[in-house]
């Protein structure tokens, strides 16, 4: 209210005149378009920006936006149009630095024009929804230049040809290259993809595919590649210094197809450098590129692994079939294991181990092992002889690997069964004639025992027939199998009870009757026969179907529950129960006439383990009762010196084993430190007792 | 004593205004004028005349520069405004842009 006395503003101070007299427009024009003279012509220093934003605001402001627009429109195309003249007369080499060039200026003319304009983009292009004033310079630009009748083609082979100049090993202005090609990108991809790289690639093709016709005439195929291999980085080079990196995929795929696809057959069927040469020779490097340079193009792999198969299959017919090797198992089987090695490094080292190819390795290696029906027995013949080399000092470990390396082998045999058989035999055959040996050299005596033991593994296997046979009820349950071994012929070891489950006791009872049922009228005993079970000799498989871990745990802890000696052997020996463990209870029983001890047929090798086993587990439980007595002889003596305290220790634990000093030196020690007991302060053997 | 990242800001009545380009910068219309390319007077003088805005006007317009800066950075006070001010005032925001 009070404020309207003061009446202080004044519509005069409103500086700017709200005239909309059209002269005033035509005479703001005249000043901003002499600016865009200036500007384009480099000379817009010592304008004020400030003046010429001005009257670009007044224009607006007072509704001229409309004529600006459109003048700014006419006065760009009109220097632009000029420029393109100026382009155009340029001579050869420095046409494209003449584009770069004016295209330079004209960015920053453009630019400097926008900020002089700021107001009309800020205002009047939103309202009229015209496009911003950089907008229309880049359109003109692209129209007039790019566009252009003379220049259009002009730049475009230009360009090419500078590509095609550094194909072929000149040296170019790649910053300038790279210049032109982004204002191609900035004019918009369409542009650039149209204007570009299109064509390039079609030129690209063209070039490649002549490349191509002429290396393929004149290299062999190894070399081949490597100029493949060559040209592909090439372009991937020249892309990332110079190029869209859209373009990187579509280029590589040009030169894949031209130099590779259209190429692969001849290629790998080249006479003595293609594929089945690089096989032979094993030619990693060659082979790895081809692998490389196959697989991005399609079926190229398919291909490799085809000729591949073909011709291993070939090979491995050859050395199946061939008359010498098969005379000499061993030396067949062996060519066998060097073809399978020799193509496992190929895979791994060139195809890099890519499992198809490992797939069609093996299916070659099938079909061809069992084209000789002999296989299975030369194999076995071949596992003898390593076995039977095995004993005169070729390291153990050495046999491993070849075992290793023929079961790879062994697994392609369709009749493995066949294997089987003649490898009993073998073996039966090895062990009769070492047996024959052992009687020529040590006598009737030495042997008898060792002949004993295989009449009664046959006889037992007899006598299960018959007892299954016997039985058929019996199939559903627990499958016992028994060995009866006469005393005497077997090693013996005590037997300690096993307190068996339910349903292994009541089968072993079976058993027993079935098998004294049979053996009453037995004429050569007098007192009829006895059977004692002998569970430390035995294995037994369980096929625990439960989800809980406890449970079996349970289970086992009971089939184990026999003092000392476990009646479950267990792999690995150790006294945990971990998950990957086995355990093994085989029931083998035995003996006539008396309870003899007999000894466990587990290779005593086992037992080491175990041993050290038992002999920690010992000490560990000496400790405590030699702790003990240390404390009881303290006690009732309160004060002791060291010697004596050994010595009475010794004596108190001298009906259970015998203390090591250093160990009851080390259990005073621990005590001291527990504060049962303490050093005297003048006298350091002393002890004394700590209530 | 002028200093790298100080301008004048020159009324029409010739009142010159030294402040800090930051402050300046508040306008987005000088901030062009200072950094557009071609090398306009202002910029390599490193001073806007502004005819067309009167002394009082313009000392305003600086301090809301300085009170848009401070505000900016956390300081949040009030900007008095003269009321006799206000109309021509109101202009200068949309030329300047700011």
């Amino acid at each position: 209210m009070s404020n309207q006395k003061k009446r202080i503003f004044q519509i005069e101070a409103f500086q700017n005149r709200v005239v909309v007299d059209p002269k005033y427009a035509e005479k703001t024009w005249k000043i901003l378009v002499h600016a865009i003279h200036e500007i384009y012509n480099h000379n817009a220093s010592g304008l004020s920006f400030e003046e010429l934003y001005r009257n670009a605001y007044n224009m607006v402001l007072h509704k001229f936006g409309e004529k600006l627009y459109s003048g700014l429109v006419t006065t760009m195309t009109a220097h632009v149009k000029e420029i393109s003249k100026s382009i155009e007369a340029a001579q050869g080499n420095l046409f494209l630095e003449e584009l770069n060039r004016k295209w330079n200026d004209h960015n920053k003319a453009l630019q400097m024009i926008r900020d002089i304009l700021m107001y009309m983009d800020r205002t009047y292009i939103p309202d009229t929804h015209k496009t911003p004033v950089h907008e229309p310079g880049l359109n003109l630009w692209r129209d007039n230049i790019i566009h252009s009748g003379k220049i259009q083609s002009r730049l475009l082979s230009t360009l090419l040809e500078l590509v095609h100049r550094e194909r072929t090993g000149e040296v170019i202005d790649r910053g300038l290259m790279r210049n032109i090609v982004k204002m191609l990108m900035d004019l918009g991809s369409s542009i650039y993809q149209e204007d570009f790289e299109k064509p390039f690639l079609e030129v690209s093709a063209e070039f490649y595919r002549g490349e191509s016709q002429k290396f393929i005439e004149c290299y062999d195929c190894g070399d081949y590649l490597k100029k493949a291999e060559i040209r592909l980085n090439e372009e991937i080079e020249r892309v990332t210094h110079y190029l869209d990196a859209k373009s990187e995929g579509k280029i590589t795929n040009v030169v894949e197809k031209e130099m590779i696809a259209n190429h692969m057959m001849r290629l790998v069927h080249m006479e003595n450098s293609g594929l089945v040469n690089m096989l032979l020779n094993d030619k990693h490097g060659d082979l790895g590129r081809m692998y490389n340079l196959f697989r991005r193009v399609p079926n190229g792999l398919a291909m490799i692994r085809d000729v591949m198969t073909s011709h291993l299959r070939e090979t491995g017919k050859q050395l199946v079939t061939d008359a010498e090797s098969l005379k000499d198992p061993v030396e067949y089987v062996q060519r066998l294991l060097d073809e399978k090695e020799k193509y496992d490094g190929i895979i791994s080292l060139a195809f890099s181990n890519d499992k198809t190819f490992q797939n069609a390795l093996n299916s070659s290696f099938e079909y061809f092992i069992n084209l000789n029906s002999r296989s299975p027995e030369f194999i076995s013949l071949f596992v003898d002889d390593k076995l039977r080399k095995g004993l005169k000092g070729v390291s153990e470990g050495d046999v491993e690997i070849i075992l290793d390396k023929v079961m790879m082998i062994f697994r392609y045999l369709q009749e493995k069964d066949v294997f089987e058989k003649y490898y009993k035999q073998h073996l039966a055959k090895r062990l009769l004639s070492l047996i024959v040996k052992l009687k020529t050299a040590c006598g009737y005596q030495y042997t008898s025992k060792l002949e004993g033991m295989f009449t009664d593994m046959k006889t037992s296997q007899d006598t299960m027939q018959g007892f299954c046979s016997s039985h058929p009820e019996l199939t559903d349950g627990p499958t016992l199998v028994v060995q009866v071994l006469t005393t005497g012929s077997w090693p013996t070891q005590p037997s300690i009870t096993c307190h068996l489950p339910f349903e292994m006791s009541a089968l072993c009872e079976k058993f027993r009757s079935y098998y004294l049922g049979t053996h009453t009228a037995d004429i050569r005993s007098h007192t009829g026969r006895r059977l004692s079970w002998q569970t430390n000799m035995g294995t037994a498989d369980i096929r625990y179907k439960s989800n809980f871990w406890e449970g079996l745990e349970k289970m086992l802890a009971i089939m184990a529950c026999v003092k000392g000696k476990n009646v479950l052997r267990k792999e690995p020996m150790s006294k945990d129960i971990g998950e990957d463990d086995s355990f093994f209870v085989n029931e083998k029983f035995a003996s006539k006439f008396y309870k003899v001890k007999v000894g466990t047929v587990v290779a005593q090798k086992e037992s080491e383990p175990e041993k050290q086993e038992t002999r920690q587990r010992v000490e560990e439980d000496r400790k405590p009762q030699i702790e003990a007595a240390i404390v009881r002889i303290m006690k009732s003596r309160k004060v002791l010196d060291h010697n004596n305290i050994i010595a009475e220790v010794t004596k108190q634990l001298q009906s259970r084993f015998l203390a090591n000093p250093t160990e009851i030196k080390k259990r005073i020690e621990s005590l001291i430190e527990r504060e049962f007991l303490e050093r005297d302060n003048s006298d350091r053997k002393m002890y004394r007792y700590l209530a | 004593m002028k200093r790298k990242d100080t301008v004048k800001l020159i009324s029409a009545d010739e009142m010159e205004f030294i402040i800090d380009k930051d402050a300046a910068m508040v306008s987005q219309t000088i901030g062009n004028m200072l950094t557009s390319p071609g090398g306009f007077a202002e910029m390599e003088l490193g001073e806007v005349t502004f005819p067309e805005i009167s002394a009082v006007i313009l000392e305003k317009i600086c301090q809301y520069f300085y009170w848009a800066l401070q505000y900016s950075r956390g300081k949040e006070t009030e900007f008095h405004i003269e009321p006799e001010l206000t109309l021509e005032l109101m202009m200068a925001p949309n030329y300047l842009h700011t």
